[in-house]
């Protein structure tokens, strides 16, 4: 792998080939703030507060740090006058739409935005597409960008309860705005974007302390991949908790055999 | 579509061309059988002729033509051919070999086109274009200004073969590039001779064309050649014309990329609006097929190229290269933020030669005349020549193709023959949507037009749009008209495109709506050079170019919206009324019998005047007032 050298504002490190500005930046302790990066997915370089300015060959030039990849000496600027001030507007516009979201209010005050200048959208979402590059990790189909311009929004397909959702929860984990939530209501479990059910997803109940547990659809799909191979085999009608307990005792039962030090206890509480 | 019945000779009854020579051969043997003297009557079959009604004028001819006695002279042809261009005044018939040109044929001008003109090579007065303040009419094409000024190298088929029918190509040189680079160059000359045309990508980039095959053919394993056939730009119909009229230049111009570049496949990315190319393209491929010019072991040399057309997903931003190649591959049409360009890692992650259709349609020419002579045309970093398609307010509308360099206001004055109505030219915005707006004659007084100088006075070539503009237009309207398409065009999925584009179009609205404030001007470049500078793609780095160009030119204009609440053109209703300059008007009464709303008194021979109560402003008595006596307040 080559070695690149590399001016990471003003300071001379070394960085390898096919490295993000991102990643050399947090491996020398400079902060670069990002709003739809995870280092678990695929860069969409949406929201573009990673911007830089990058000068290659003798031309400068704004990159997103997420998903630009070092290929040849260069210097790099991370937060020249240019590069805050265009982090300033994306705040002030992001905040017209979420003004309630921490991340942005603690944004503003590091840019010193003005949120007097743009009136209030009062959107919710900031389209970072988090939500829906995680849901393509995990399903694949349930949530995605639907629509164009101003009308871009986060959809299930036609906009009707989805069939594929598997109530992971992905997408309400990592959105940085708190809009998507997860309820467990009556044995199922609701993911709400903006407060709108978008999918339900019938939760099983466990045979042993009686409780509703992790989705059937996600212990299927587990199954299947895991296949007759995985012993003992994941048991779909006991919950996680009460699984792990019953294993407990079946291994303490034969510590007991052995050693003759078991005291028996009933099962897991079930409330 | 008319199905061509007229020529001699259809693919159906050739065998396949094994040979470079029996091309030669097929076509001297097409040549011989066509009489230079014979009558032919070309009629305009573009989509604007069609829509006038060209088709049925073709019918006619044939209803008359096929099947009369002829007493022993030649039977006159007819040929359906593509769009000419000037489809303003369509639809347009021109007979040879006098080149006699009639505009606004309709059918019921055909049985006297025949008796008079193509029998007795008598004159119709009323089908033959005037120059506008002109007196004499122009009987031959070749004189009419419009087409004397041009320098069609791209278009010259166009007009002149009938694009469903591939032996008119092959008259006229069709496919012979192809054979001179697939017999006689190696990849790598043929790279060199398109390198050293200097011919630049005209779909809007103007990235050096023999540059881009040189890396792609660098890349390992397989390629594709792929023909930017989108064309988003509202009013710009040179590819839809060079598809429709011609489209054997550019399927050869994409099989000789495709041999340079070491690929054998293609695909053409055809904007969904456009049914006719598609269809055109279909038979022209098939014809091609049949006759072995394209698909496998093309005139038994060995190397095969297959094209295959798709339509595009009707979205502007499907026409930008990353977003085209998701949409073929089936996925949304919407840019991918990677910085890796697609002669690496394009279409289905393979390295991808991307071009559009004129700059395809562009290949043959060079191949057979050579860099040097194509590059004999044009500027030395701007090479050749280019399709404009001239539009707004000028008095001969249409596609023009000049020599790159050429001086913009003699396309507007020579060519287009300058602005109609007495109106003073105001300034002429080029490149499409996120071009920018050139104040000719008063602040730049002329440029010529290039790569280069258009950037430097803050505009683009794009892919050739170009909208004439008098004093009648506000710059203010023009930049929220054209934030307003982008806006609705946009992608949505970065923030600087999405949300700066809004707000600009919101600051915009309110300007012309007589609420912008003071501060809004200054909010508008901010927000410009922002959006340029921090979007994903080439929609959001030059959307602003609008509003960033008419600020640069028209600040004043801008000024007198916010600050004057006054809209110096009479364009925005809430920021002007007019009235009637007493001491210029005549009473002749022509405002009042205009004015639909009857807001106009005054007796005859005595001053008018308008009542601003009742005034719509509608601009019918500006329009027509002889002595220009109303005025805008
Ligand atoms: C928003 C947007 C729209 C575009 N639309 C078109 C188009 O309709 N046709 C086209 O040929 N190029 C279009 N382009 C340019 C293409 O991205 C690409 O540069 C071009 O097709 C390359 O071909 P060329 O080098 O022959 O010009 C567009 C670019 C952008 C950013
Ligand atoms: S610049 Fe505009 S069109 Fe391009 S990716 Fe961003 S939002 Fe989409
Ligand atoms: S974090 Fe890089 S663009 Fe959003």
């Amino acid at each position: 792998m080559r070695v690149l050298n590399i001016i990471l504002n003003g300071k001379a490190v070394t960085a390898r080939e096919g490295q993000t500005i991102l990643e050399l930046a947090q491996e020398n302790g400079v902060f670069i703030p990002t709003l739809c990066h995870s280092p678990a997915l695929e860069p969409a370089a949406m929201c573009r507060l990673c911007t830089v300015q990058v000068i290659e060959g003798g031309r400068a030039k704004f990159v997103t740090a997420c998903n630009f990849p070092l290929r040849r000496d260069a210097e790099i600027r991370t937060d020249s006058p240019e590069v805050r001030h265009g982090r300033k507007l994306i705040i002030e516009l992001l905040m017209a739409r979420c003004p309630s979201s921490p991340e942005l209010q603690r944004l503003a005050v590091e840019y010193e935005a003005d949120l007097t200048r743009f009136s209030s959208l009062n959107d919710d979402c900031v389209v970072c597409g988090l939500c829906t590059r995680a849901c393509e990790a995990v399903t694949g189909k349930t949530l995605s960008l639907a629509g164009r311009g101003t009308a871009i929004h986060v959809s299930t397909a036609f906009a009707k309860i989805s069939d594929f959702c598997i109530g992971c929860g992905a997408c309400v984990q990592i959105c940085p705005v708190q809009k998507i939530s997860m309820e467990d209501v009556d044995g199922e479990r609701h993911i709400l974007l903006h407060g709108k059910i978008v999918s339900q997803v019938k939760l099983p109940r466990c045979k042993s302390c009686g409780k509703y547990f992790g989705p059937v659809i996600d212990l299927e799909k587990v199954m299947d991949r895991m296949g007759e191979h995985l012993i003992p085999p994941p048991n779909a009608d006991t919950c996680p908790e009460c699984s792990r307990h019953n294993l407990a005792v079946k291994l303490g039962k034969r510590y007991f055999e052995q050693y003759g030090v078991f005291r028996e206890e009933g099962q897991a509480d079930a409330g | 579509m008319i199905e061509a019945t007229q020529t001699a000779l259809t693919p159906s009854e050739v065998t396949k061309i094994m040979s470079t020579e029996a091309l030669a051969e097929y076509r001297q043997k097409l040549q011989a059988q066509y009489d230079p003297n014979a009558p032919m009557i070309y009629v305009c079959c573009g989509t604007g002729c069609q829509a006038a009604g060209s088709v049925d004028v073709v019918e006619k001819f044939r209803e008359i033509l096929v099947g009369s006695a002829w007493d022993g002279k030649v039977v006159p042809m007819i040929k359906p051919t593509g769009c000419h261009g000037f489809c303003s005044r369509g639809p347009l018939v021109i007979i040879e070999p006098q080149d006699i040109f009639y505009q606004r044929v309709t059918v019921n001008d055909v049985q006297e086109i025949v008796e008079k003109t193509v029998l007795n090579n008598e004159l119709i007065k009323r089908l033959q274009y005037k120059s506008a303040g002109a007196k004499e009419s122009i009987t031959k094409a070749s004189e009419i200004p419009y087409y004397a000024k041009q320098t069609r190298l791209v278009l010259k088929n166009i007009g002149r073969v009938n694009p469903t029918e591939i032996g008119d190509s092959i008259i006229r040189n069709g496919y012979a590039a192809l054979a001179k680079a697939l017999t006689q160059m190696t990849p790598q000359q043929v790279i060199d001779e398109v390198s050293s045309s200097k011919l630049r990508g005209r779909g809007g980039a103007g990235f050096p064309t023999g540059l881009k095959w040189e890396s792609c053919a660098k890349q390992e394993g397989l390629r594709y050649v792929i023909c930017n056939a989108d064309e988003g730009d509202p009013g710009a119909f040179m590819d839809r014309s060079l598809l429709e009229g011609d489209p054997h230049s550019v399927l050869e111009g994409m099989a000789i990329c495709a041999y340079a570049v070491g690929s054998h496949r293609g695909y053409m990315y055809v904007r969904a609006e456009y049914p006719l190319a598609v269809k055109t393209l279909t038979t022209a491929i098939r014809q091609a097929e049949a006759l072995g010019l394209l698909g496998k072991n093309i005139m038994g040399t060995g190397f095969d190229f297959e094209v295959t057309i798709s339509t595009g997903a009707g979205a502007f931003i499907c026409g930008e290269s990353s977003a085209l190649m998701a949409s073929l591959e089936g996925k949304v049409g919407r840019p991918r933020p990677k910085y890796i360009r697609s002669v690496e890692k394009g279409f289905r992650d393979s390295p991808s030669n991307l071009n559009n259709v004129e700059t395809y349609a562009n290949i043959p020419s060079i191949i057979a005349n050579g860099g040097n002579w194509y590059k004999s045309y044009g500027t030395e970093r701007s090479s050749g020549t280019k399709v404009f398609a001239l539009t707004g307010n000028v008095f001969n509308i249409g596609l023009v193709e000049v020599p790159m360099g050429i001086s913009l206001m003699e396309i507007v004055f020579g060519i287009g023959g300058g602005v109609p109505n007495k109106r003073a030219l105001k300034g002429v915005q080029t490149g499409g949507p996120s071009g920018g707006c050139i104040p000719i004659p008063h602040k730049i007084p002329d440029i010529n037009v290039g790569y280069g100088k258009l950037a430097e006075v803050g505009s683009i070539m794009g892919s050739g749009g170009m909208i004439v503009m008098d004093e009648d237009t506000c710059m203010v309207e023009v930049a929220r008209y054209f934030v307003n398409f982008l806006v609705e065009e946009s992608c949505g999925q970065c923030t600087p495109c999405r949300e700066g584009l809004t707000r600009m179009k919101e600051i915009l609205d309110r300007i012309t709506q007589g609420d912008g404030r003071e501060g809004d001007i200054e909010l508008l470049e901010e927000i410009g050079k922002f959006t340029n500078n921090f979007s994903l793609c080439g929609l959001g780095t030059s959307a602003a170019n609008p509003v960033l160009s008419t600020i640069r030119y028209f600040r004043e204009e801008y000024e007198a919206h916010i600050r004057d609440k006054k809209c110096p053109a009479g364009v925005c209703k809430k920021l002007f009324h007019y009235e009637i300059d007493p001491d210029i008007c005549t009473g002749c009464g022509l405002c009042k019998s205009k004015c639909p709303v009857k807001a106009i008194s005054g007796e005859k021979k005595k001053v008018h005047v308008i009542d601003q109560s009742l005034c719509m402003k509608c601009m019918e008595c500006y329009k027509n007032c002889k002595f220009r006596s109303v005025k805008i307040m």
